[in-house]
């Protein structure tokens, strides 16, 4: 089972992920897993990621993984859960921080969808909405969010479940929610 | 007449594609060179076309009055024909209020643009991610 949970900044999509991925745990039983694309570049952010691991609670198994997805998925053992927060961080760190080309980044996150479909993973995967704003005035923003929006486009294809968060509220455009 | 609207990228044209037919393409500013070729026809660029006319036009109004009246047009000659004319618009009022003057008309008359369109369409879909919901 895959599931695309996206929204706006603060539109409550961490929450609505993690309750899917426990309830997805708690049906299937086995091991809970957060793949934290997020580093601590500087204070607001080790901060950010403080109040999101405080809101998870325990019961967490979590890796940082600003860039290799596909390894990560490999300490998963088949059956468990695991949610992966957040693509769009993860794809500004590919493209920006070593990953490699957009083609590249791609591939490797169908390789991700594919890997955890193979192995019965069930795999809860959050993002951003950042095209529904002005377009950005420089071109390579302007890449970026292209690129980003290719990944969601094959995310939103291939999962199961898809979910856009609106103040807190989820909107179902694929699949059935919880 | 209806309207396909959603962000940047997120997948407009291949959800129009994805409905068949074989309709002729236009970019908006086209409109302005004379009437459209008759049949099914799907229309995209209103954005760029906003903010060609932004300079020599300061009266916002009166440039919404503009769009309205290629708005009318086009369902009127649906009307007459029996073709179908898509609108591609272009979501783009989630960000923050730009800090130029220039980039707060364009988003400001786009947002118009959009309503004045969904106020004439038949049917109004919102593309989001590849996907496609119908508003109303």
């Amino acid at each position: 089972m895959i599931a695309f949970i996206s929204g706006g900044a603060r539109s409550g999509k961490s929450d609505y992920a993690e309750g899917l991925a426990r309830q997805w745990r708690d049906a299937r039983g086995g091991g809970l897993w957060y793949l934290a694309t997020a580093r601590a570049s500087d204070d607001e952010m080790a901060e950010r990621i403080d109040r999101h691991r405080r809101q998870r609670g325990a019961g967490w198994e979590t890796l940082e993984v600003p860039l290799a997805l596909d390894a990560a998925l490999n300490e998963v053992a088949p059956g468990e859960t695991v949610l992966l927060d957040c693509l769009t961080l993860w794809a500004s760190q590919w493209r920006y921080g070593g990953g490699g080309s957009d083609a590249e980044g791609r591939d490797l996150l169908a390789r991700v969808l594919a890997e955890a479909r193979q192995r019965h993973i069930a795999l809860v995967v959050v993002s951003n909405d950042i095209n529904e704003g002005l377009p950005a005035e420089d071109g390579d923003t302007r890449v970026f969010v292209g690129f980003l929006q290719t990944l969601h486009r094959d995310l939103a294809a291939e999962a199961d479940l898809v979910v856009q968060l609106v103040a807190g509220l989820p909107w179902v455009w694929k699949g059935e929610g919880p | 007449m209806r309207v396909v609207i959603g962000g940047t990228h997120a997948g407009k044209r291949d959800a129009v594609r994805a409905w068949g037919g074989t309709p002729c393409w236009l970019e908006a500013a086209s409109l302005l060179e004379g009437p459209p070729p008759a049949g099914d026809l799907v229309i995209d660029g209103w954005a760029a076309w906003i903010a060609s006319q932004l300079a020599g036009e300061a009266d916002n109004d009166r440039l919404r009055a503009r769009l309205a009246q290629s708005l009318d047009a086009l369902r009127d000659a649906e009307r007459r024909t029996g073709a179908t004319t898509t609108l591609i618009l272009e979501e783009m009022g989630r960000g923050l209020v730009p800090l130029s003057r220039r980039q707060r008309r364009l988003r400001d008359l786009n947002g118009w643009l959009a309503q004045d369109a969904a106020a004439r369409a038949a049917a109004v879909y919102y593309v989001w991610h590849g996907l496609v919901r119908r508003l109303g």
